[in-house]
Formats: C-alpha cells, structure tokens, sequence
C-alpha cells in the first residue's frame, strides 16, 4: 500500500500518467471526429476518401513550376500549390530578411533622419493588417503599369506591364551547368583555403589575404562563369504578338504583388527583432573589445553580432513561420498558392472539403516544422557554450 | 362493453394514424422549416438580375424569386425567407451541412456534383450559356480571337474548367488567372489585369453594370457551354425535394396556363380547366399530397407571380440586364421550359 502510494507521489511517474492520460484522450477524440464525420458523408451521400486524387484536374494555371498541365491529375495540381507556396516563402524570407536587417541597423543609426524614417516605416507596418499591403500592392502598383502595348522595355530583352514581367528565357541549361560547377569549385576552394589560412593563424600569427581571396574566388569567378554562360547560350527573348509579349518566362504580377507585400510587411519586424538583438548586448562589450586592440569591423562581426544572434533567432523563426502562413493571403489577389488552387478551385470541383483542407493543413505543419528545425539547429549551434 | 368500445377505438385510431403514415413519408426539412417558421435558403452573394440585396437590404432576383415562391408554397408568406449569401466555395458545404433548407444560387448542374456532393438538383430555373466580356478596343468578336489573351475568372467554376477545355481543343494559348469570387476577377479584369473575364451570360449582364466605363466592353454573343441551372437540396429528404422540384414547376406550369399574379383569384374561381383548378387547390388537394396546404401554388404566384412574370421583372426587358428569353421561354414559344402536368 506505501509502496503503491510512493510510486504515484513520484513525480517522473505522475508525469507519465498525465502524458499517457492526454495522449489516450487526443486518440480518442480523433477517432470519435473521424468516424463521426464519416458515418454523416455516407449517409448523406457524399462521397469520402482520397480517389478523387488521381480525376483530371483540368484546371489551368498560370504560374507552374512543376511541369503541370491541365490534363494532369488533382494530385499534380496539389503540387503546383506546394510549389508555389514554397517559392515565394523561401524568396520572401530571404529578402525580409535582408530588408530587415538595413532597417534595423538604419534604425540605431546615430544619423537623425535615417532612423527618423526607419521608425516610422517600422511603425507603419506593424500597425496595419498585412491583407492591405497585399491588396496595395496588387491593385495601386502593379495595376497601376502600363498595358502591354505600353510596356516599360528593360534593355530590349525583359518587358514589365500590367501583366508582370516577362523576361528571356535559355534555349538550354548546359552553359549553365558548366558554370554551376566553376563556381561550385571555387567556393569549395575558397573553404579549403579558408581552413588552411585559419590554421595556419592558429600557429603562426600570420594573417594570410582572405578579403581579397575571398573577393576573387566567391564574386569574380562566378560572375565570370555566369556572363560567359549567358553569352554562350541562345536566349528566347519575349516578343509582343497579339495581346500580349510571347516567349521567354512570364512572372505573374500576383507573384510579385505578394512578394512586394510579404517584404515590406515582415521586414518591419525583422527590423524590430534585429534592433533588440543588438541592442541586448552590453555596450561594456564592445569596449572590452577595443580594449583587446579589435578594430570596430572585428568588434562588430566577432564580438557583438554572435551574441545579437542569440536572441534574434528565436523570434526570427517566428517571423519565417509566420512569412509561411501569411503567404495564403495570396489567395486574395489569385496567386496560384496551395490555398488558392487546392483549398480553392481543387476542393470546388470535387467537393471533398475535409479531405482537402486535411491535406492543405498537413503542408503547412510539414513545412513549418521544416523551418523551426533548421533555425532550432542553427539556434543550438551559435547557442553560448557554458564550461 | 367499455373495454371493447375503447379497443376498438384504438384500433381505428391506429389505423388512421398508420394510413396517414403510409401516406406522407416524414420530412424533417419540412418538419423544420414549418417549426421555424421560416425558410433557410441559401443565395448568391451579389449577382445582379439574380439574387442581389439593396441599400435596404431587400433581397431581390430570379434565384431569390425561387426562394419567395417556396416559402410562399410551404408558410403561406413569401416574406419568411432568411437568405444566407454564399460564396462559390461555401455553397456546397453549407448546404450539405444543414444550414440551408435550399440552394438558389445560379449553380451549373453538373455529373459529378450530382455524384459525389450528395446533392440534388431539382429542375432548371435558368439555361445559360458562358461567354466573355472584352473591351470593344481589342476588336475581338469571338471567343476564339482570344488566342494569346489573358482571362479572369472565379476559381472552381464550371466557368473555369468550360474556359480551359475550350481553348485546349482548339490549341489556343489562353493564360487563365482564378480569382476566388466573381467581383474580385472582374475587379481585375476592369484593371487591366485581364483581357477578358468569362462568366455566364446572365451574369455577365449584370456584372457588366460594376465596370467603371459599361460602354467600353462587350459581350460575346455565341456561348461556348450551356450551363443548366436551378434550386439544389440534400440527398436523403424525397419529400422536401418533391416540394422543391414542385414549386419550380407550378411557377413555370402558371406561365403556360396562363395563370398570372393579376389574375389568379379570378382563375381559381372560375377557370374550367382542371389542370389550372389542381394548380390552384381548387380541385385534387394536390398540396396536402406533400403535406402542404392545398392553396400552396395559389399563394406562391399571387405573391411571387409566375415564372414569365418573374424573368421579366428581374432579368428581362423589365429589369437592368434586359436579357431576351431565349432558351428560357416556354416550349410552346420556341424555348426549352417544359413542364410534366399537374395530374
């Protein structure tokens, strides 16, 4: 009886108990919905299951990345919306990111009217729902361009009109190739040489040239390998026939209008985030820094930025979370996204709404998860090693 | 002796009731909407011409015109309907759900809604064909000039799909761009973004009336589908279905009886003709066949009016779309509406 009654006072097994108890109850409710759900579509006559995957979609779409046609099945155009939705997260972070950094450095800038507008940008955005930065940006800028008769000719090669940009398209990719793997060589060269310089300062003291190393292995030689790729192939450089500029690639303006909105928008918090970050580290480090003989590039790379990394990354990951979900707002201005194709037209012409928006769920948790891990691994590695 | 009297009675008793049973199957549509006092019937958003509410509130249109007749036929009053506006993707789940009694909602009767939403659809109120709207400065005539357009449409229509095979069987390069409602992509279209925006008909009508300039753009005459349209319900209620498909068919029957709001009370007082007098519960109890009252159809086109009175009021000459009839008039005229009589 003691016995027994020691075991459930122990906390570990009480823990147990609780999470066994909990995950007893999530099952439990899961299958009560699901059959419950299903028992009322039989008999209510609509059909359940996920067959209506492989039906001809029919449906076209403007902006595909995968190969898709019309004549594919709803599971290619389930992709499609994937893909969508993953391109313009990825870009979207990538360039919030960098928006947000210079907005954030602009912001604890000692200059009065840099961080005077900084501020307010950062205000502005953060205190205005994102659907009308969208919705600015699809119907007041992109709108706003002239019609393709009138476009705005970029150097005779890409035209941007009302109806995106259309810009040239490569004949082949071998030159490209070629030159994918110059660079790929050069930038592993430039870490090798980045080792041995590392190692050879270790031993010696002897700073070897990595700026300028770095210079020509990371930026000349793949600019090079890039020009003479571009030069070397045939080019199907869009022409205007009929309504609109045919040949080349098109990028859609619902593409851009959402990037435009995803940018601006984020940024402003990034900006917020990196503003904190740096100003969380104490200002006695950077004096012990100089104190050390650094110079002020040294300080701010080696002393003050790993440790504004620290805090940042939390809420960075946050924000590229939140980039993800806030791309289905793309579905307002007919982006061709997972909501709006498969959540949209995909689920109107099958009617299998729990199937769909299960499926549309699972793509957001998945990738979601995908982008806390990295920046969870990230985070672990710059984390402070305590002795 | 009072045991027997009273067993007896019991047993007549039963047996009414039995035969009562037998003859109405349950309807718990009925049975709810009777309770409510009120008919849910679930409309489109704001389709001028079809179902469309003013600065009042008021709703109006030949789908809404459906949604009076019904409630007319099965409460008495045409007034006790609680219109719900849906949007393309709602429309379904809504009904399906329970929500709505009925749908009204110019939505393409097709196979595979018939098939796999467990829905039914309950008659035609409306053939209609999809077509384009352009600016008249493309000079384009045709749907098949529009090779190397670009077209708005709303996602998951019968429209989109219609658009894309359309074009593929003519090997045409049309770029199609899905908006998620019917405002939002001709919204687009009258920005430029578009060079055409393809809707039905009808709604094309009306929906040419948002456009900043009306007069720059026309319509494509020849249609490039036909899409049948009229009320829809849930599968599993025969009897509330009978009263939908009946409903839909006494208004168009009145037409070809010549049975009109003006003149109903005269008719079902002194019209010869039988099938008028079941029309109009004159004759036949026709409506407590369904468990309604027998006046059920004069109500409605007293209230509502018929089918011809009804077109013409909100979509035809009468109306803003001034739509002609077409394949929407009566057989007897040269059109497609045909009714099985009322015997």
């Amino acid at each position: 009886m003691t016995k027994a009654l020691s075991i459930i006072n122990d906390k570990r097994v009480r823990d147990w108990i609780y999470q066994i108890a909990v995950v007893v109850f999530l099952v439990g409710m899961t299958v009560f919905f699901v059959r419950n759900a299903s028992e009322n579509m039989v008999k209510a006559g609509i059909a359940s299951g996920f067959d209506f995957l492989w039906r001809t979609s029919g449906i076209e779409v403007p902006f595909v990345l995968t190969g898709y046609t019309q004549a594919d099945n709803i599971l290619g155009l389930f992709w499609v919306g994937v893909a969508n939705t993953m391109l313009v997260t990825v870009i979207a972070i990538v360039l919030a990111t960098l928006l947000g950094f210079v907005v954030g450095i602009a912001r604890l800038s000692t200059h009065w009217l840099l961080s005077t507008i900084a501020g307010a940008y950062i205000e502005f955005v953060r205190n205005i729902p994102l659907l009308f930065f969208v919705l600015f940006w699809y119907f007041g800028i992109i709108a706003a361009l002239p019609a393709p008769r009138q476009s705005i000719s970029l150097f005779g090669v890409a035209f941007l009109n009302n109806r995106g940009v259309t810009i040239p398209l490569p004949d082949g990719l071998e030159n490209f190739r070629v030159a994918g793997l110059v660079i790929l060589v050069s930038v592993l060269a430039y870490w090798a040489f980045a080792i041995w310089a590392r190692r050879r300062q270790e031993r010696t003291g002897l700073h070897a040239p990595t700026l300028r190393v770095g210079l020509a292995l990371l930026l000349a030689v793949p600019l090079l390998a890039i020009v003479w790729a571009t030069l070397a192939t045939r080019w199907d450089v869009p022409a205007l026939r009929g309504f609109n500029y045919r040949g080349g690639f098109a990028v859609i303006p619902e593409f851009v209008a959402l990037l435009a909105a995803l940018v601006t928008y984020t940024a402003g918090f990034i900006a917020e985030i990196v503003r904190g970050g740096i100003q969380s580290v104490s200002h006695g480090q950077t004096e012990a820094g100089s104190a050390l003989g650094l110079r002020s590039g040294q300080i701010l790379r080696l002393v003050t930025i790993p440790q504004a990394l620290r805090v940042m990354i939390p809420p960075l990951t946050n924000q590229y979370l939140n980039v993800l979900k806030n791309s289905s707002f793309g579905a307002a201005i007919a982006y061709p996204d997972v909501v709006s194709l498969f959540m949209g037209s995909a689920l109107n012409n099958t009617g299998q709404a729990i199937e769909i928006i299960a499926m549309t769920l699972a793509v957001y948790l998945v990738i979601g998860l995908a982008v806390s891990a990295i920046m969870n691994w990230y985070n672990a590695r710059i984390a402070l090693v305590t002795r | 002796m009072t045991i027997r009297i009273l067993s007896v009675a019991a047993v007549l008793a039963a047996g009414v009731s039995f035969a009562q049973a037998q003859q109405l199957a349950p309807s718990p549509t009925l049975d709810a909407v009777k309770a409510r006092g009120n008919l849910e019937c679930g409309v489109h958003l704001g389709l001028p011409g079809f179902s469309f509410a003013n600065d009042k509130g008021e709703w109006s249109g030949l789908d809404v015109d459906y949604c009076k007749a019904l409630a007319a036929a099965v409460l008495g009053d045409a007034t006790k309907v609680k219109y719900t506006p849906t949007s393309v993707q709602q429309r379904w789940p809504i009904l399906q759900s329970g929500q709505v009694d009925v749908l009204s909602r110019n939505s393409t009767i097709t196979f595979s809604r018939n098939a796999t939403l467990g829905l039914n659809f309950q008659g035609i109120n409306f053939y209609e064909g999809q077509t384009f709207v352009v600016r008249k400065s493309t000079g384009v005539k045709e749907a098949a000039g529009l090779d190397g357009a670009s077209v708005c449409v709303a996602a998951g229509s019968t429209e989109e799909k219609n658009a894309a095979d359309w074009f593929r069987e003519r090997n045409l390069k049309v770029t199609i761009t899905n908006f998620q409602k019917n405002d939002d992509a001709i919204t687009a279209y009258d920005s430029g973004r578009c060079d055409a925006y393809t809707a039905g008909v009808g709604a094309l009508a009306g929906q040419r009336a948002k456009l900043k300039n009306p007069d720059e753009h026309v319509i494509l005459t020849q249609p490039i589908s036909n899409d049948p349209q009229g009320p829809v319900t849930r599968w599993g209620d025969e009897r509330w279905q009978l009263i939908v498909r009946w409903v839909l068919n006494g208004t168009i029957a009145a037409e070809a009886l010549g049975v009109a709001s003006k003149n109903v009370d005269e008719m079902k007082a002194n019209s010869k003709n039988t099938e008028v007098r079941r029309l109009l519960g004159a004759e036949g109890g026709f409506g407590a066949m369904m468990g309604l009252s027998n006046d059920w159809m004069y109500n409605a086109i007293k209230q509502v009016g018929n089918y011809g009175e009804s077109y013409e009021r909100t979509v035809g000459m009468g109306s803003q779309l001034k739509l002609e009839r077409g394949q929407n008039q009566l057989w007897t005229k040269g059109g497609l509406l045909f009714t099985p009589p009322f015997q």
